[in-house]
C-alpha cells in the first residue's frame, strides 16, 4: 500500500516537473499573465477617460482661468476611478504581493500609463486653463488618444482606442479589431472581453468593449447627423450602444 | 612723418578691404533674413491668442496635441513651405507659432523675436505707433469694420438711421453719427478701435481686451461691438447666434469702412517682404488664395477635425500660461 502510494506521488511530482518545464506550460503562464495585465490596462485608460468626463464641465467652464485640474489632482481621481472598477490601488502596487490578479508586468506597465496621463494632463494645462474659452476638445477621446500613443511609444505594449465609425482616422479599426466590434455590435452590452492569440501566437490582443453613457450623448446622441459642440456630425447613439473599444496588444516572447 | 604715417595706414585698410573680399567670397557672409531663416530652419511667426475665428481659431487640444488651426495657419503654412524650397540643401523650414496677445505681437515684431505675424491684421486702417513695420500686399480683400448688436432694439433703432442715410446720401456725417449715444465695445489695439477714435463721436467706447471679452461684458453693458466683419459674420453665424449682424436695407451687412488684410513684418525685411509679397501674388494668380478664402469662410466644417489634421503646434513656453480673455472697460474722453 505505502509503496504504491509513493509510486503515485513520485508520478504526480514527474507529471507537475514535466509541465511545469513545458513550453507550453510556460506559454499558458505568460498569456495569462499578459492577458490580465491587458485586461487592467484596458480598465485604466477606461478610468482615465471617466475621469476627464466627469471633469468635462470645469474643463469647459470659460468664466474660470485656472481650473486646478493639475496632474497631481488627475491622478488622485484616476486612481479612486480604478480601485472603484477593480479594487486595486495604483499608488500601493509597488507593495502589492505578486498574485493573479495583480502579475509583476501590470505593476511596472500600470505606473507607467500614470506617468503618461499625468504627462498628457500636464501638456493640456495651458489649453485647459484659457479663460473665455469654453469647447477645448480636451474631451476623453483625445486624452485617451494621447495617453495610449504616449504608453505606447515607452512601452512593448500598444494601447488604442478604436471605432467603427472614428471621427479620428488613426482610429480607424484594423481587420482583427473590425471583426472583433462588428461581433460585439450584434451582441448585448457585457463586461466581458475578448482576447486571442494572433500571428502564430506570437502575439496577444485583447479588445475590451466600451459602451456609451448619458455624458457621451451630449455629442454622439441624437439627433443623427446634427452637429455636436466640436461640430461633428453626431452618430444618433443611444444609452447602452457599442461606443467603441480599447484595444491591447501585446508581444508574447515565448513560442 | 605724418605723411608716411598716412600712406601707411591707407595701404593697411585697403589691404583689410581686400582681405573681407576675399573671405565674403569664399565663406559669403548671411547678410539677409531668409538666410538667417533658412541657418536656423525655423519661421518665427506671432499669432494673437484671442481666437479670431475663422483667421485664427483658439487653440485646443487634439488627438495630435495641442494646436491651432484657421485660415491664416494655413497661409502660415504655405510660406514655410514656399521657404522651404527656396532655402538650398533641402532645408525644412518649421513653423513656429507663438500666441501672444494682439497688441504684443506689434512689440515683440519691433524686438526681433518674430520674422512676421498674421491675425487678420488690417493693412490700411491709419494707426499710430506702428513705426518700423510694414504689411504684405492683401492675402483677404473683402475685409471691412462692422458691427454687431443683442438688442433688437438697439438693432431697430439703428436699421431705422440705415434707412434714412440710404434716402439722404449726401449726409456724409451719417456714418459718424449713427453710433452716438450707444456703448460701442472694440478689441484693444485693433483697426475698430483706430477707427472708432479717429471717427466716431457721441458714442461710450469701451476697449476690451478680447472678442470674447466683449461678448461677456455685463459692466459696462455693450450696445454694439464693432469689429472685423468677417469675424463677427462667423461668430453670429455658427458661435454666437445670440448676436446679430447690423444689417442694411439691402439686406448686406453695415459696414463703416473697407478692409484688407495682410502679413506684418519688419520694415527693413526687405527681402522677406518681397519673398511673400511674390507667394501671395502667386497663390492669388493661381486661384489658391480664394480656394483657401472658401474653404475658412463658406465651407462648413469642424474646426477641432482641421486643428487636428492640418493644425500647427505652438511653442507653449511663449505662451501666456493662464490666458484669460480679459474685461473691458470705458475708454474716457470719447
Amino acid at each position: 500500500m505505502m509503496k504504491l502510494w509513493k509510486t503515485m506521488v513520485t508520478g504526480l511530482v514527474a507529471i507537475l516537473a514535466v509541465l511545469v518545464m513545458s513550453p507550453e506550460w510556460a506559454r499558458s503562464v505568460e498569456r495569462a499573465e499578459a492577458e490580465e495585465t491587458a485586461r487592467l490596462l484596458a480598465k485604466l485608460l477606461s478610468a482615465g477617460r471617466m475621469v476627464i468626463d466627469q471633469n468635462q464641465a470645469l474643463i469647459d467652464d470659460s468664466h474660470r482661468g485656472d481650473k486646478g485640474f493639475t496632474p497631481e489632482v488627475f491622478e488622485q481621481q484616476l486612481i479612486q476611478e480604478f480601485r472603484k472598477q477593480t479594487g486595486i490601488d495604483v499608488s500601493r502596487i509597488q507593495n502589492t504581493p505578486v498574485s493573479i490578479t495583480v502579475p509583476p508586468l501590470a505593476r511596472e506597465l500600470l505606473l507607467a500609463f500614470v506617468v503618461a496621463s499625468k504627462e498628457v494632463i500636464r501638456d493640456a494645462q495651458v489649453v485647459i486653463n484659457q479663460r473665455g474659452i469654453g469647447y477645448k476638445n480636451f474631451i476623453p477621446a483625445t486624452y485617451g488618444s494621447q495617453a495610449a500613443a504616449r504608453f505606447s511609444k515607452q512601452s512593448h505594449v500598444r494601447l488604442k482606442q478604436t471605432t467603427l465609425q472614428p471621427r479620428n482616422p488613426k482610429n480607424e479599426p484594423d481587420e482583427y479589431e473590425a471583426s472583433v466590434l462588428k461581433w460585439l455590435s450584434g451582441r448585448p452590452r457585457a463586461e466581458a472581453y475578448v482576447s486571442e492569440l494572433t500571428e502564430e501566437g506570437r502575439t496577444l490582443r485583447v479588445v475590451m468593449p466600451i459602451y456609451y453613457v448619458r455624458e457621451c450623448l451630449k455629442c454622439h446622441g441624437e439627433p443623427k447627423g446634427d452637429l455636436d459642440i466640436s461640430g461633428y456630425p453626431k452618430e444618433g447613439a443611444r444609452e447602452g450602444d457599442l461606443a467603441g473599444a480599447i484595444t491591447v496588444t501585446t508581444p508574447l516572447n515565448l513560442r | 612723418m605724418q605723411a608716411s604715417l598716412f600712406l601707411v595706414l591707407g595701404l593697411a585698410l585697403q589691404g583689410c578691404g581686400l582681405v573681407v573680399d576675399a573671405i565674403q567670397l569664399i565663406y559669403p557672409i548671411t547678410t539677409d533674413e531668409l538666410d538667417k531663416i533658412c541657418t536656423r530652419g525655423q519661421l518665427h511667426v506671432g499669432m494673437a491668442i484671442e481666437p479670431r475665428r475663422p483667421f485664427v481659431f483658439p487653440a485646443i487640444y487634439t488627438d495630435e496635441g495641442l494646436r491651432v488651426t484657421g485660415m491664416d495657419v494655413e497661409l502660415v503654412r504655405e510660406i514655410a513651405d514656399a521657404l522651404s524650397r527656396r532655402c538650398k540643401n533641402g532645408q525644412t523650414i518649421t513653423p513656429v507659432l507663438n500666441l501672444v496677445r494682439f497688441r504684443d505681437l506689434f512689440v515683440q515684431l519691433n524686438e526681433g523675436r518674430l520674422d512676421l505675424f498674421v491675425s487678420g491684421v488690417s493693412a490700411n486702417i491709419p494707426a499710430l505707433g506702428r513705426d518700423g513695420l510694414a504689411y504684405s500686399m492683401p492675402y483677404f480683400y473683402d475685409g471691412g469694420i462692422g458691427g454687431i448688436t443683442q438688442r433688437s432694439e438697439v438693432n431697430e433703432r439703428l436699421r431705422a438711421q440705415l434707412r434714412e442715410q440710404l434716402e439722404k446720401p449726401e449726409s456724409l456725417a451719417m456714418p459718424k453719427q449713427i453710433l452716438a449715444g450707444f456703448a460701442v465695445a472694440v478689441q484693444e489695439g485693433t483697426s475698430a478701435q483706430m477707427y472708432a477714435e479717429a471717427n466716431l463721436t457721441g458714442i461710450k467706447l469701451v476697449v476690451c481686451d478680447s472678442l470674447p471679452a466683449a461678448f461677456e461684458s455685463e459692466d459696462p453693458a455693450i450696445d454694439v461691438i464693432l469689429s472685423q466683419q468677417p469675424v463677427l459674420q462667423f461668430m453670429v453665424t455658427r458661435v454666437r447666434k445670440d448676436w446679430h449682424q447690423i444689417l442694411m436695407k439691402t439686406g448686406k451687412p453695415w459696414t463703416v469702412t473697407r478692409e484688407q488684410y495682410a502679413v506684418v513684418m519688419a520694415e527693413d525685411n526687405y527681402r522677406l517682404r518681397w519673398f511673400v509679397n511674390d507667394l501671395l501674388f502667386q497663390l492669388d494668380d493661381s486661384g489658391r488664395l480664394a480656394k483657401i478664402r472658401r474653404r475658412w469662410l463658406e465651407e462648413d466644417y469642424a474646426f477641432p477635425r482641421r486643428a487636428a489634421t492640418e493644425g500647427l503646434p505652438f511653442d507653449v513656453k511663449g505662451m501666456v500660461t493662464h490666458y484669460d480673455q480679459g474685461t473691458c472697460r470705458v475708454r474716457a474722453g470719447q
